[in-house]
């Protein structure tokens, strides 16, 4: 195994969090190196979406270190801004902006937050859209789109601010099956781009095709960590492979 | 393939202590930053100076015996509340000026409408809508007897005694389901022996019972006298609770009735619904209550006299009907054009899609401010105070007039205020429990 | 055999007419409105016959030839010149004066003030939320008219005598006589100060637009809107120095047993303001939280994850989501105000309904006219602002599939 010559772009050290008394991530450890294609998955309450939503600040953890491009992330959320502006993030329920048209929802970020002008913002905007393929509905609103369209909105909007590393918070979990696979369609291309991202998601076929490794949580930890070809064919926690079991 | 490793989850660990407890508690909700924490210095001190004074003024330095307000002034000043005063008037604040030998009249009125009401919260009890709608449309032919009394005609009386008939076959019903689990008319069934008798035979006994308890209702009621109390000495409480009464179970059907006929297909329909409705809500109460006052007697035939209390309640009927209307209108529209089209497809007319699937639908959904409404209905009938009529706010200010304790304003406005508040704020308590009972299905 | 042939004959095929007629659900339709229409006209008619008997009965018309007729009483407190003498027309517009006043005074106050409190409601702080409520649910759940007369009766009736007022600063002045303040007396050149005031507004509104199109252009913000408001506020401001002041005070000074000068607002419209503000205040509390709640958490989740600045999300992404959910109610609102201010009748203040419909209306004793006339206002009041609201209502609906 040669040195790892890439660039860390997300440090995880140590990470406990308690929402209340309830101790829903317990010493947490991770690395992310640039370029890398992460897929944490997991039963329901192991605590996945919270590591990811703990990393772009959405959570507050108690204990811990997060470095995120090297600057830590502070507890009380101090230097939140900082860190957002290196890091995007898709929702499971799309998050998209109901009153302003497609290209208004993309244009927001590149105008307001990196104070581009209205043509620039808008070539940007319709850049990401057409990588996404839905540059034709970009003066919809969003509701009139379907629920796969929206989500494709969604990844284009959080790619207008020119993130280093891309999080995705089940971004398929609510979607009808016809429209999945468009999705992960645009999320293996974002791979296979070299987007450094982090995926939560229940969708091993994609894991497969397209990760650098899996994480299998837990009950608030880690419990295994691989390459997908490994884990999928050869688990080796009692806990994962029940898991796959019931998955596959 | 290698041994199987197993998961052994790490222990939970208690959680950091500035997180949790009282001290994350304070931390998170009081005193998170500078700006909060000063916030919540001001307001507690604030809450504090109010709430001093008040207690100080309501129970601390308050007279609590005294003859006359000129004592209570003498003793402790404008510092203590001088309650005796509002002691002395209680009785007048919750009946009025009703003679003080018959208030008994109206406790047992009131007493009867609970007694007829208890079976709709006995489990047991299958009939609970017959016995809801029979509080509402039979009970109060017998409270209007025990309130007004007077002279009875042959047609008075025989609504007073289907009244009482009603009552007992309310309780009767009530015992009958919930010791022996079958209905009142099949226990009378049983009884006569008629068990395994054909229909009509069942029907004409239950028929014939039913004949025989309202002679024995009548023979009774004929032999009450009350004597006749006039709409003019009703006030107080009672005068508030019969208005908001009548106005609350006159507006929920005639509400229903105006929003259905306003988004009905036929135009002349349709269209006097809307006018009625926008009408009546375009206007303050006040000025339909001096309408139906003042304007009554002109529309009515020569000689005929309209009771002012009753012309009162008509607008405050109308008047709750028109808001009411508005707000099932709401519920109504809220309903998805397919259960109109599932209807239909099952081959149901309109009025039984209506009243089983639209009405309980859309009324479900409106709960919360249908409660709202009757809330808003019983304090609007402070508004009968200024025509004239002596309800619990002008009894209020009654007490300052007497003599004896002249002036004394704010202790009956008091007492009063902790009436109304505590009545109101009850009603929205039950609304929004009632609203989480029957969240069935709704959002999960 | 006991067939009858009444049985053979199956319900569902009638041969007889007028039953095919009444099962054919337009026919059906058709007689119930004729009948509803017959009915309403016979009700209505019935009804008009008897008023004009009672009518002719009391010698009275029912004719609007009074309004010309003068009135003869004096009213408290008007907004425009008004004298006992004037016509009743006069004492009508008098009384609408009185209570559009009334309701806009109380609108604002009661908007600033239901805002905060809406505010606090949302607020982190527990002490102050809980603060927030007890004041919602204190002032909801007793009635408006309660009020009223507690402020009424309570606390401005019992204010002291004019010798001994109150002096809130120089010039406003609170006794039992009412709320004096000083009256501004417009001296030469004043009307460039007012000019100034036009022109900042206008300049305002430019530079508002100016900045929008430089922001499209070239990405740069510039506070528009707080320079906008400092220039409206200071060029009057510097225009009035530097021309040497030029607007006098009318300040009201005590002489003898009362105070002259300046104007004066009566303890009646004070209490009806203060009640219909804190009444109203809480209702629109409600509708500020219920607005703000009703945009949906992951909206700001996203907005955050786009690291949109905070003035920016809450400009284009909270308020106008919010706004669409409040303005609705909120106007319904103001609605309420407008009729509430009814109840002037119950502490004297003369509003429209105590000074047209209760006292006209005993004086000439023209019940009809007057009440159409009453009802008249109200009616177009309301129309005109549900019809504003509906054209809103429309402009603002999220476009959906």
């Amino acid at each position: 195994m040669s040195a790892d010559k890439r660039k860390t772009m997300i440090e995880v050290v140590g990470l406990n969090k308690w929402f209340g008394q309830f101790h829903v991530l317990k010493d947490i450890d991770l690395v992310v190196r640039d370029g890398e294609r992460i897929v944490i998955c997991g039963p329901s309450g192991s605590g996945k979406s919270t590591l990811i939503r703990c990393i772009n600040q959405l959570e507050h953890h108690q204990e811990g270190d997060i470095l995120v491009g090297g600057v830590p992330v502070e507890k009380k959320g101090g230097n939140v801004r900082e860190i957002r502006g290196q890091v995007g993030m898709v929702f499971q329920s799309f998050n998209l902006f109901p009153h302003i048209t497609v290209l208004e929802n993309c244009t927001l970020t590149p105008q307001l937050g990196l104070q581009m002008p209205k043509a620039e913002a808008e070539e940007i905007a319709m850049k990401h859209l057409t990588r996404v393929g839905i540059d034709d509905q970009a003066l919809k609103y969003p509701l009139q789109l379907s629920g796969g369209q929206q989500q494709r909105v969604a990844i284009a909007r959080a790619l207008t601010m020119q993130p280093k590393i891309m999080l995705f918070d089940e971004p398929t979990s609510a979607l009808d099956p016809e429209m999945i696979k468009e999705v992960l369609d645009v999320m293996v291309e974002l791979a296979e781009e070299g987007m450094t991202m982090i995926c939560v998601t229940h969708e091993m076929g994609f894991a497969r095709q397209v990760a650098d490794e899996v994480i299998f949580m837990d009950q608030g930890e880690i419990v295994e960590a691989g390459a997908p070809e490994s884990f999928f064919a050869n688990p080796r926690y009692d806990r994962s492979q029940q898991f796959l079991a019931h998955v596959m | 393939m290698s041994d199987t490793l197993i998961f052994s989850p790490k222990p939970d660990r208690p959680a950091p202590a500035e997180s949790v407890g009282l001290i994350g508690w304070l931390r998170g909700n009081l005193f998170k930053d500078v700006p909060n924490a000063l916030m919540t210095i001001l307001g507690a001190y604030i809450a504090f100076v109010v709430l001093s004074w008040v207690l100080n003024w309501a129970i601390f330095n308050a007279v609590w015996e005294a003859e006359s307000r000129r004592e209570c002034l003498d003793t402790v000043g404008r510092s203590g509340a001088c309650w005796p005063g509002v002691g002395v008037w209680f009785e007048n604040m919750i009946y009025g000026l009703y003679p003080k030998d018959k208030v008994w009249r109206i406790n047992l009125g009131f007493a009867v409408l609970i007694a007829w009401m208890i079976p709709l919260w006995m489990p047991k009890v299958q009939s609970k809508v017959a016995i809801g709608l029979s509080a509402v449309l039979i009970y109060p032919f017998l409270a209007s007897y025990f309130f007004l009394g007077g002279d009875k005609s042959i047609l008075w009386t025989a609504l007073i005694s289907m009244s009482l008939t009603g009552f007992g076959w309310v309780w009767a019903t009530a015992l009958s389901e919930t010791f022996v689990g079958k209905s009142i008319g099949e226990v009378i069934v049983d009884k006569a022996g008629a068990r395994n008798a054909d229909e009509r035979r069942q029907r004409l006994i239950k028929r014939g019972a039913a004949f025989v308890i309202f002679l024995v209702a009548v023979l009774l009621v004929n032999e009450w006298a009350l004597e006749e109390v006039r709409t003019r000495f009703w006030g107080g409480l009672f005068l508030t609770l019969v208005i908001s009464g009548i106005g609350i179970t006159f507006s929920l059907p005639a509400g229903i009735l105006l929003a259905l006929g306003r988004r009905s297909d036929m135009p002349v329909i349709s269209m006097l619904c809307t006018a009625f409705i926008e009408l009546f809500r375009s206007v303050p109460l006040i000025t339909i209550l001096f309408m139906f006052n003042t304007m009554l007697p002109l529309f009515m035939p020569q000689g005929v006299e309209v009771d002012q209390l009753l012309r009162a309640i008509v607008a405050v009927c109308l008047f709750a009907a028109a808001y009411m209307a508005e707000v099932i209108r709401g519920g109504l529209q809220a309903i998805p054009k397919g259960q109109f089209e599932a209807a239909a497809s099952l081959g149901l007319g309109y009025w039984q899609t209506t009243t089983q699937i639209v009405l309980p639908q859309a009324l479900k959904i409106m709960i919360p401010t249908i409660v709202g409404n009757f809330i808003g209905l019983f304090k609007d009938t402070t508004l009968v105070s200024i025509i004239g009529l002596f309800d619990l706010m002008n009894m209020a200010r009654a007490v300052g007039e007497d003599t004896t304790w002249l002036g004394l304003f704010i202790e009956p406005f008091f007492a009063v205020t902790m009436i109304y508040f505590v009545f109101c704020f009850a009603m929205s308590s039950y609304s929004m429990r009632l609203e989480r009972k029957l969240a069935t299905g709704r959002d999960r | 055999m006991a067939l009858s042939t009444e049985a053979a004959t199956p319900k569902s095929s009638p041969s007889n007419p007028l039953s095919r007629m009444w099962r054919d659900a337009r026919i059906r339709a058709i007689i119930l409105q004729v009948l509803t229409l017959v009915g309403v006209i016979a009700f209505f008619g019935w009804l008009v016959m008897n008023t004009a008997y009672n009518l002719s009965q009391r010698n009275m018309s029912a004719g609007f030839g009074f309004l010309d007729v003068s009135a003869g009483f004096g009213i408290g407190f008007t907004l425009v010149e008004y004298q006992e003498g004037d016509s009743y027309l006069r004492v009508f517009y008098v009384g609408i004066l009185n209570t559009l006043l009334v309701a806009v005074v109380a609108i604002f106050l009661a908007t600033v003030l239901g805002l905060i409190v809406g505010l606090a409601r949302l607020s982190d702080n527990w002490l102050i939320g809980k603060i927030a409520r007890c004041y919602v649910e204190l002032l909801r759940n007793t009635p408006l008219l309660l009020q009223i007369i507690a402020w009424y009766f309570g606390v401005f009736n019992l204010l002291p005598r004019p010798k001994q007022s109150i002096e809130l600063a120089e010039g406003f002045v609170l006794n039992n006589r009412g709320f004096y303040l000083p009256a501004p007396v417009p001296e030469a050149g004043f009307n460039i100060v007012l000019i100034t005031f036009a022109a900042a507004v206008i300049f305002a509104i430019g530079l508002y637009r100016w900045a929008s199109v430089r922001l499209d252009k070239t990405g740069k913000a510039f506070p528009a809107i707080s320079t906008g408001i400092a220039v409206i506020i200071c060029a009057p401001l510097a225009v009035h120095l530097a021309l040497g002041a030029p607007l006098g005070w009318d300040i009201p000074v005590l002489k003898g047993f009362n105070f002259t000068g300046g104007t004066s607002v009566p303890p009646s419209f004070c209490a009806l303001i203060v009640a219909l503000s804190a009444y109203t205040s809480c209702f629109i509390a409600e509708i500020v939280r219920a607005g703000i709640q009703s945009v949906s958490k992951g909206q700001l989740e996203a907005a955050g994850a786009l690291n949109l600045p905070p003035n920016w999300t809450l400009r284009r992404v909270v308020m106008p989501q919010a706004l669409r959910v409040i303005i609705p109610p909120l106007i319904s609102q103001y609605l309420n105000v407008t009729k509430n201010s009814s109840l002037a009748i119950a502490i004297g203040f003369p509003d429209l309904v105590s000074v047209w419909m209760n006292t006209s209306l005993n004086q000439s004793g023209r019940a009809i006219p007057i009440v159409a006339m009453t009802m008249a206002f109200y009616c177009l009041v309301s129309l005109s602002v549900s019809l504003v609201m509906n054209y809103y209502n429309k402009r603002a609906l999220l476009k959906e599939r």
